[in-house]
């Protein structure tokens, strides 16, 4: 009898428990506790907290190359990169277009805010980290999860936990980063502009966009393929009008399935041996610069514009520059009612909100292109 | 490691005027095609509305 306990103890993993184990339990229960308690972006935040948690349950070999449970989803989900253009067939599907058609000048808006990514970029490698692990810190600044998943594991596989950790922490705290960095780069006078009313959009010229930036983009930066052309993919779906049933499947179901895949593998990859050093700190505290200098840039950007426009924007539409689609667009709106309690500038942020999200993808296989 | 700061100032640069590029070209298409397909469905609607009425037979 004794011997069966002590057999049970010796052969369990509470033996082989280090104390990195028990801090990145706590840094998942930290997470956990966002994720419910907060809700700050709980589909993703969930089950990476919980694949921290189960991977650094020792002798449970859920990472375990050619056997563990999860490396399997990890290895054919997002070293394959599979999951992350799935994400994006889910978010073409549901994201409207329109106000970018009506508004392309917005493109720009969307191209301004990448330079504080390549601004990031610069820093990164000026702390100490090689020219891929920058390149892997600076897309945090576009505050696009799966694009930040795609290029990290494309170029710095060892920091994937920490990217996408601090990719959608940041996502979920835009309410409070970017209102100063707008007030502080804004007078109120321009908070106050009100801009021209968007012109409608037929259903042609939205059926003819995703194919004509797929071609455009995919033509220019081949290495955007995987990304765009199922981002364009679902929203073909979504504005044809003639495969409701595709477009539900892409935008819900699908996009539900691989959401729990990609979490959970991201998850998995932070153990307390790859997660616990110094540099980790460096990388949260550089992603939380990319993505100020991604929101400031696309003020800037704005405002530059208005310099040549008749019809002036409101600058704060150019802190939607950054993806983080539709938080910094509600965000922009946010602040704008602020100033003008009669200023509804979501429709407009959105406009440069979706050209964010393309904008992110192209700045990424630029980096893929000179550093992959 | 040594870093090659030239391959830096390379990523920085092609980067930054890469991404206005790539997306300047999509604004011009954008407004192009928008505009062609403007001016062929107002032909469109302006063909259906020069359309004779065919003369009531009563």
């Amino acid at each position: 009898m004794f011997d069966i306990l002590k057999d049970l103890i010796f052969s369990s993993g509470l033996v082989s428990l280090t104390g990195g184990n028990l801090v990145m339990w706590l840094i998942s229960f930290v997470l956990l506790y966002l994720a419910i308690k907060k809700q700050y972006e709980p589909l993703l935040l969930l089950p990476i907290a919980f694949g921290i948690l189960v991977v650094n349950l020792p002798l449970t070999f859920l990472m375990e190359p050619e056997h563990g449970l999860i490396w399997f989803f990890y290895h054919y989900g997002i070293e394959l990169d599979i999951i992350p253009p799935l994400i994006f067939l889910g978010l073409g599907a549901m994201i409207d277009f329109g106000p970018l058609i009506a508004n392309p000048k917005t493109l720009l808006l969307g191209a301004g805010a990448q330079a504080g990514l390549y601004v990031t970029f610069f820093a990164a490698v000026l702390f100490g980290f090689d020219l891929q692990e920058a390149a892997s810190i600076a897309i945090i600044g576009g505050a696009d999860g799966p694009t930040t998943i795609y290029l990290t594991s494309k170029l710095a596989p060892h920091l994937l936990g920490a990217t996408a950790v601090s990719a959608y922490a940041y996502m979920a705290l835009v309410p409070i980063i970017q209102p100063p960095v707008m007030k502080l780069l804004t007078t109120d006078h321009e908070r106050q502009i009100v801009m021209k009313k968007l012109r409608p959009v037929s259903k042609l010229q939205r059926v003819c966009f995703p194919i004509v930036t797929a071609m455009t983009i995919m033509l220019v930066v081949p290495p955007a393929a995987p990304l765009i052309s199922m981002l364009m993919l679902g929203n073909l779906f979504k504005e044809s009008g003639v495969v409701e049933r595709l477009t539900k499947a892409s935008s819900n179901e699908l996009m539900n399935i691989v959401t729990i895949f990609l979490g959970l593998s991201v998850g998995a990859t932070m153990t307390a041996s790859t997660f616990l050093n110094p540099k980790v700190l460096f990388i949260f505290f550089l992603g939380l610069f990319a993505f100020v200098i991604s929101t400031a840039a696309g003020l800037i950007m704005a405002k530059f514009m208005n310099l040549f426009l008749k019809d002036k924007i409101n600058p704060l539409i150019g802190a939607a520059g950054v993806s983080a689609v539709p938080m910094a667009a509600r965000c922009v709106h946010k602040v704008g009612s602020e100033a003008n309690r009669r200023n509804y500038l979501l429709m407009y942020a959105m406009g440069p909100n979706v050209a964010g999200v393309i904008g992110t993808v192209v700045a990424a296989a630029i980096l893929l292109k000179n550093l992959g | 490691m040594e870093t090659d700061w030239s391959k830096v100032i390379e990523v920085f640069s092609s980067g930054i005027i890469g991404v206005f590029l790539v997306m300047f070209l999509l604004q011009v298409l954008t407004q192009l095609s928008t505009r062609v397909i403007d001016a062929v469905e107002n032909r469109c609607k302006g063909a259906d509305a020069d359309q004779p009425v065919a003369p009531s037979q009563d």
